[in-house]
């Protein structure tokens, strides 16, 4: 903890201020200036220049009769229920790591693990686009050349879905039902390199001796798992949890890049934060743009409160 | 640490197979996308239609072909690892009179690496620019900030503390309008600038708050001997505060770094002209060309992974170091 001061001493390191000014300054600035501006903004008709009406309320009514911003809403949701189950792989990879016993192949794993982030993301996204191509890319061929295209075709046969047909190519970036279903896949096999690196520092507190008396009483690989490594990783799980349902509540940049600034075929890819930036950048509505960025927030908000409030795990 | 000993290690070791095949298996579709980008990045487009998988074999197949107007003609193209390793034989059904076959260095497409220097290159030099100012000015008034909070509780300090933690409450994402007519305002628009102050700005909260309970955690005779010598407050930081969190520092700037590089939104917002594009936009317009050369594409794509390459080679250890030790207190 830092010292506890006496006011005179305090009185005497008035320069100590100075170290925080900077942070203040840029923080004021980008951060809470453009936030106070977006809920003043929110009341009015603007189009990003000089002239702005005050609407009161107006914006937020359109917005509560705004059937895209509400279908994205869903979206994001079905998105989030994707991610939530794209953090199991990171989990049971790093299980898996922390049980093999040689020290020297754990810190080998470790090493590659962290390869992958050579790459920048953006490159990643292009080349993951590049392998959803309906013609060229790598999945469409995966799947002919598995056999798994005729058991889709087979299934769509069966349901009617009317999706997959033998002799065309699966267009996964550009057929609407199959937007959800490849951002589903998208980054396949889900490993979150950073994600994985906590996790096995949360489990290195684990000592040997809890193992040997494990395998004393005959507790399974399983029961291990669920009785041993989770419980101490939990605090990490959980905030990897709450940094990824914040992220992917307000992230569109994955969508944007890869469906473009309305949400793909039959805006199916559309999520909140794309349309307000749709709203501001494409349509000139400004100030409808911050009141779905309000309405957001305020969605951001709550959750983050129910977390802080009742998802605590103690440490 | 688990430490296991020589004989638990030996009687573990078949049970230990089949995880290290999962952990394999795994780490080999995690690189697969590396590993399509760099032998794609030699392919010219027929080449790899032809065959996309692996990379090319060095051979070249040369076919006189009579075409049906009866005029006779030659054409080149790469082999495929089949006719590698057996003799080429003319075709009858295709009209091929002779064929041959030589090795031909000629199908690896360096010219594809030289091109996509040349496209992105200018982008890399701006976003090297943005990245390192920005994370050396980032980590600057980071390392000061937390000092103020970790050194001593003064007065005010657990407000602003409490300002600090409420902006990770704050979803940038709301600020994005506000924020682009703020640079206007400024007129940092079309300006690597904008970049650089807001990244700095956005980066301030988490790293003041991890660095901030590390400093606390040194030990206060260090600071209390170094301010009987009469050190002042820059020196502590400078003698004690540098080196003593040297590896949690270098984590930070490391993803301080990351998060500039591949930052994408802000820069697409922001720069207009094609000067001053970062690699974020850069790619983008790239992706957006309606012919593709999927071997110059990948070579821009790997060009601008070198940049990171090189940093992690260097620093690979520290990072994983770094994270695995410093992600218990954070």
């Amino acid at each position: 903890m830092a010292l506890p001061i006496t006011p005179q001493k305090a009185l005497r390191e008035w320069r100590l201020y100075a170290f925080i000014v900077p942070s203040i300054i840029l923080v004021g600035t980008f951060a809470y200036f453009p936030a106070a501006s977006a809920i003043y903004h929110s009341f009015y008709d603007w189009s990003g220049g000089e002239t702005k009406q005050l609407i009161g309320w107006d914006n937020f009514r359109r917005a509560f009769g705004d059937e895209v911003l509400w279908g994205s809403f869903v979206t994001v949701s079905i998105l989030i229920v994707f991610n939530l189950f794209k953090l199991i792989p990171s989990i049971l990879l790093a299980v898996l790591i922390h049980r093999i016993k040689s020290d020297r192949w754990q810190y080998l794993y470790r090493i590659m693990l962290v390869v992958p982030m050579i790459v920048p993301s953006l490159v990643t996204l292009f080349i993951w686009k590049f392998f959803f191509d309906p013609n060229l890319g790598v999945l469409n061929n995966v799947l002919d050349a598995t056999g798994l295209k005729s058991l889709l075709v087979w299934l769509d046969q069966l349901f009617n879905w009317g999706v997959f047909y033998a002799d065309v190519p699966i267009g996964w970036l550009s057929q609407p039902e199959l937007i959800l279903p490849a951002l589903f896949i998208w980054g396949f096999p889900w490993i979150g390199t950073v994600g994985v690196l906590i996790y096995l520092a949360g489990l290195q507190s684990i000592g040997t001796e809890i193992y040997e008396a494990a395998d004393l009483d005959g507790v399974g690989p399983f029961k291990k798992f669920i009785y041993i490594e989770l419980p101490l990783i939990l605090t990490q799980v959980r905030l990897s949890l709450v940094l990824l349902i914040i992220g992917t509540l307000q992230g569109y940049g994955l969508q944007l890049l890869l469906l473009g600034e309305s949400g793909g075929p039959g805006g199916r890819g559309m999520v909140p934060g794309l349309w307000m930036y749709n709203r501001a950048f494409i349509a000139g509505e400004f100030g409808y743009a911050c009141a779905v960025g309000m309405i957001l927030f305020v969605f951001i908000l709550i959750l983050t409160l129910i977390n802080n409030k009742y998802v605590r795990v103690d440490k | 640490m688990s430490t296991a000993t020589p004989a638990a290690n030996g009687s573990h070791k078949q049970r230990d197979g089949a995880k290290h095949l999962i952990v394999w298996l795994f780490l080999l579709i995690e690189v697969f996308p590396l590993y399509m980008m760099m032998q794609v990045s030699f392919k010219d487009n027929a080449s790899f239609i032809q065959n996309p998988w692996i990379p090319t074999p060095p051979y070249t197949v040369t076919e006189t072909i009579r075409s049906f107007d009866g005029s006779v003609q030659e054409k080149t193209r790469a082999a495929t690892w089949a006719e590698v390793f057996t003799a080429v034989k003319p075709s009858p059904d295709r009209d091929v009179i002779t064929v041959t076959k030589q090795f031909d260095l000629s199908v690896y497409h360096v010219e594809n690496w030289g091109f996509g220097i040349k496209l992105i290159g200018p982008y890399i030099a701006n976003t090297v620019f943005v990245a390192v100012t920005g994370t050396i000015a980032t980590m600057f008034f980071a390392i000061l900030g937390a000092y103020f909070f970790a050194r001593y509780k003064m007065p005010f300090s657990s407000v602003l503390w409490s300002l600090f933690l409420l902006l990770m409450l704050l979803p940038g994402v709301a600020n994005i309008v506000p924020l682009f007519i703020l640079l206007r305002d400024l007129s940092l628009l079309n300006t690597l600038w904008a970049l650089i102050i807001v990244g700095v700005a956005g980066a301030q909260v988490f790293n003041i708050f991890v660095l901030r309970n590390f400093i606390e955690d040194l030990p206060k005779d260090l600071f209390e001997a170094a301010e009987m010598d009469g050190a002042s407050h820059f020196q502590q930081i400078i003698n004690i505060v540098i080196p003593m969190a040297s590896p949690i520092i270098g984590t930070l700037a490391i993803l301080a770094f990351l998060v500039k590089w591949n930052d994408f939104l802000l820069p697409l917002i922001v720069l207009r002209d094609k000067e001053l594009f970062t690699l974020g936009v850069g790619l983008i317009y790239l992706d957006g060309e309606y012919v593709k050369h999927w071997g110059q594409i990948m070579a821009a794509y790997f060009i601008a992974s070198i940049p990171l390459i090189i940093i992690f080679l260097f620093t690979m250890r520290l990072f994983v170091r770094g994270l695995s030790a410093g992600a218990i207190k954070g």
